[in-house]
């Protein structure tokens, strides 16, 4: 994986997870949106976790996955 | 290369989360009602300690003070998360239909996977201590599951039995890891032999002495090895109750 591979991170809260390659468009963040462009104050979704406790990970997605994270 | 750390029981992050204020819609229960946790790993508001060790991120010694206390419904993804009973009654809750009362000696393994909610509740006056050790899972949005076990310390007396992993009589979980209990009742030396030199283990001791690597380690203390072909953990005179979790790191 190259630096500039879209990567994906992981709430330390509470396990959610955001895709540089799906975005979040129910929450403004369109595909492709890099996890440096999206705003410090930022907080996870579900748990309202800062942006800072997020962690970036490379776990493979389970089969079938990636659905949207609901 | 082998590596170790030491980390004192004092050394720990420590939160007191009320049932009241800012915290209430997180924490339930009677006004009284509050949740003690000391974290051996950044986690929350404590962000001064490690990261994690391996695939662990959240290592958490908790009590749960008076009836009805609680963690209320809350969404979880992806992580492992296990429970480890000491003391009192945990009644668990998940939307898996997931419905327990658990005592001293039971534990489970909640993989949260691709979306489930669960509450922890202590309904008696008797506080409830447990530990709650979170894993990252080894694939993302996996289906979610929920597993319980129990050990007997009895039973389990002067050995170490696993209780989370791949052996035989174990919870599995989707994760190169494996928690074992060692209890013994008096001095004794216990062999460890991690899966190989890329897998570490993380020694909490519950209650007694455990020395190891030249560090004597008492009461809510740990010690994280990696890199290690065997770890020879003795124990002190009178009981010792360690929880190991070894993991590929």
């Amino acid at each position: 994986m190259t630096d500039d591979a879209l990567k994906r991170w992981i709430c330390l809260g509470c396990g959610f997870s955001y895709d540089e390659a799906l975005g979040l468009p129910e929450h403004g963040l369109p595909p492709g949106t890099r996890w440096r462009d999206i705003a410090d104050d930022w907080v996870c979704p579900d748990c309202g976790t800062p942006k800072a406790r997020f962690e970036m990970v490379e776990i493979p997605y389970a089969e079938g996955q990636p659905r949207a994270a609901a | 290369m082998r590596n170790a750390f030491v980390l004192r029981a004092d050394e720990r992050g420590y939160n007191k989360i009320l049932s009241t204020g800012a915290t209430a819609s997180y924490v339930g229960g009677h006004p009284d009602a509050f949740i003690t946790r000391f974290s051996s790993f950044n986690f929350g508001d404590y962000q001064d300690g490690r990261p994690g060790f391996g695939r662990i991120r959240v290592f958490g010694d908790e009590a749960f003070y008076h009836p009805g206390c609680s963690y209320n419904m809350h969404p979880h993804h992806n992580f492992i998360i296990c429970a480890f009973v000491l003391e009192g009654r945990l009644t668990h809750i998940n939307t898996l239909g997931g419905l327990e009362d658990l005592g001293p000696g039971d534990y489970y393994a909640f993989s949260a996977g691709s979306g489930g909610l669960h509450e922890e509740l202590n309904r008696y006056a008797e506080p409830m201590r447990a530990i709650y050790v979170w894993l990252l899972p080894d694939q993302l949005y996996l289906p979610p599951t929920y597993t319980h076990g129990h050990f007997d310390a009895a039973a389990g007396m002067n050995r170490i039995t696993p209780l989370i992993g791949n052996d035989a009589g174990a919870v599995t979980i989707s994760q190169d890891a494996r928690i074992s209990r060692l209890v013994a009742d008096g001095p004794g030396a216990f062999r460890y032999r991690p899966r190989s030199p890329a897998h570490g283990v993380y020694a909490f001791v519950i209650d007694g002495t455990l020395h190891c690597d030249g560090a004597t380690l008492k009461r809510r203390d740990s010690t994280g090895i990696q890199g290690a072909e065997e770890i020879v953990y003795e124990t002190g005179r009178g009981d010792t109750d360690v929880l190991l979790t070894e993991t590929i790191m």
